[in-house]
């Protein structure tokens, strides 16, 4: 029988921790994702840009130094604008950046970038013929978007979504860097305590491909709803 | 006395596509009751001057009057625009628009389809808005396609199922965009018949296509361009019987 030396209920919550990090992350990426792919689509130059500038710096620094970068950096960041309105308008508060937030936040910031690019494939994939019809129907933008562009674009962004979810899922192994107790932080404290890291880090392997095994479950059953319509075929 | 307003109402409509100018210049009329047929070889305008109608394609000059009601332009640096969006949409509610590729929402039932837009954009009630639907499915012989997608229809069947789409909106005109052109020849009868029948019941519709014999028989004038300009218009039994400029006799001499 698996003796987890008593971790077993410290490990299901490091396992909470990361999958609501994960949760919370992917709904700020997919947030982060429509509004960089409406940029980069849009005839405005400087949105179209401030976009790119976004994809290029996020996809082009490695996901640990982001992630230092935005906690460490960010609480010293926070720290300035507080002393300063301490001395300046006797105004004292204390911020400290929470590392939950803070890998929230990083992570959702990542991904993002990512799901920019596939939604705005998505969005390219999207016969025009369909978005006429709403238009001449009297449809607003707004509402050609809500029933008709995005319906129509899941069924093109889902394989790429659940890919990025894939990756961001297993990114979440980096918040341990930053001090949040997560599944993998937890099983690295018990590995070394009782000298089983073969368990630990077996049992925390076979956590994470249980959520996966899930997803995919959950990822063919939206593949299948969003591609109503189009056949068997694809 | 009151009058109603004319349906629609087009004014010396102008675009151009970069250095070309595709339309010179078009004014149009559509009483209650009219089918306009615009005929002419491909690139003469006539699609463009369609699409300009419900703001598609937005002219570089000209007026647009729907129903009596002017729609107000104005210029900015990428070009001219509709001022009021929502003045384009309530008149576009106005106008219906049925497609060569018939543009039926992929990801909607047939029924879905035709239910849309008088949900969404007339604010009717779910209920009634699936009576009408079935009530127009019925007509145009495809109640029993109601529940299918469109990928799982004929393009013949497809192309009934998007009239049915656009007179669910209880349309004050209908316009057509060469509704039978993507169609194999034995599935464009019916599609004709079902508007020859809208025709018949006093629909007023303007109507770009290939089909002679259909604006022979069905419209009450005959608008034929040519390079962007109303090259001869009238009575179809002129236009089309008595044909008086050489380019119109060229184009509709027989091809073989």
């Amino acid at each position: 029988m698996l003796d987890l030396h008593g971790y077993g209920p410290r490990l299901l919550e490091g396992a909470g921790v990361t999958i609501s990090l994960a949760l919370l992350a992917l709904a700020l990426a997919i947030v982060l994702g429509l509004v960089t792919a409406s940029a980069k689509m849009s005839r405005s130059w400087l949105a179209h840009h401030i976009a790119t500038f976004y994809t290029t710096v996020i996809r082009g620094v490695p996901d640990l130094v982001l992630m230092m970068l935005l906690f460490f950096g960010g609480q010293i960041g926070v720290n300035v604008i507080t002393d300063f309105l301490y001395y300046e308008f006797d105004i004292d508060i204390f911020i400290n950046i929470n590392a939950f937030v803070a890998g929230v936040v990083t992570i959702g910031l990542i991904f993002g970038a990512y799901m920019g690019e596939t939604f705005r494939g998505a969005f390219m994939a999207v016969d025009q013929g369909q978005i006429e019809a709403g238009k001449a129907y009297g449809m607003s933008d707004a509402l050609v978007f809500r029933r008709i562009r995005f319906p129509q674009m899941m069924r093109h962004a889902l394989p790429g979504l659940s890919n990025n979810w894939m990756v961001l899922l297993k990114t979440t192994a980096l918040v341990s860097v930053i001090g949040l107790s997560d599944m993998v932080r937890i099983a690295a404290e018990a590995s070394k305590a009782t000298r089983e890291p073969f368990i630990f880090m077996m049992t925390v392997a076979v956590i994470y491909l249980l959520i996966a095994s899930v997803s995919e479950w959950m990822f063919a059953r939206l593949q299948k709803r969003y591609n109503i319509g189009y056949g068997e075929a694809d | 006395m009151a009058t109603t307003p004319i349906p629609l109402e087009v004014r010396n409509i102008k675009k151009r596509f970069g250095e070309t100018e595709v339309l010179k210049g078009l004014s149009l009329q559509a009483h209650k009751g009219d089918v306009i047929t615009l005929i002419g070889a491909s690139g003469s305008g006539k699609s463009t001057f369609l699409r300009c109608m419900n703001l598609l394609e937005q002219p570089d000059e000209g007026d647009l009057i729907v129903h009596g009601e002017e729609v107000r332009f104005k210029t900015t640096k990428r070009g001219r625009e509709p001022a009021d969006w929502k003045q384009v949409v309530r008149m576009r509610a106005r106008l219906s628009m049925v497609f060569q590729s018939f543009n039926l929402w992929a990801h909607m039932t047939l029924l879905e389809n035709i239910i849309e837009a008088p949900i969404y954009v007339l604010g009717k009630p779910k209920r009634e808005a699936i009576e009408h639907a079935n009530a127009l499915l019925e007509r145009v012989g495809l109640s029993h396609r109601a529940d299918a997608y469109p990928a799982q229809m004929s393009g013949g069947q497809q192309q009934r199922g998007a009239i049915a789409r656009a007179l669910a909106m209880d349309p004050e005109v209908m316009l057509f965009d060469e509704p039978t052109s993507a169609l194999d020849p034995e599935l464009v009868g019916d599609v004709l018949k079902v508007m020859h029948d809208l025709a018949d019941e006093g629909r007023t519709m303007i109507v770009v296509t290939h089909e002679m014999s259909f604006a022979r028989d069905v419209s009450s004038q005959v608008i034929y361009l040519h390079q962007g300009l109303v090259e001869e218009s009238g009575a179809p039994a002129d236009v089309l019987g008595n044909p008086q400029s050489p380019r119109l006799k060229q184009f509709l001499a027989p091809k073989y």
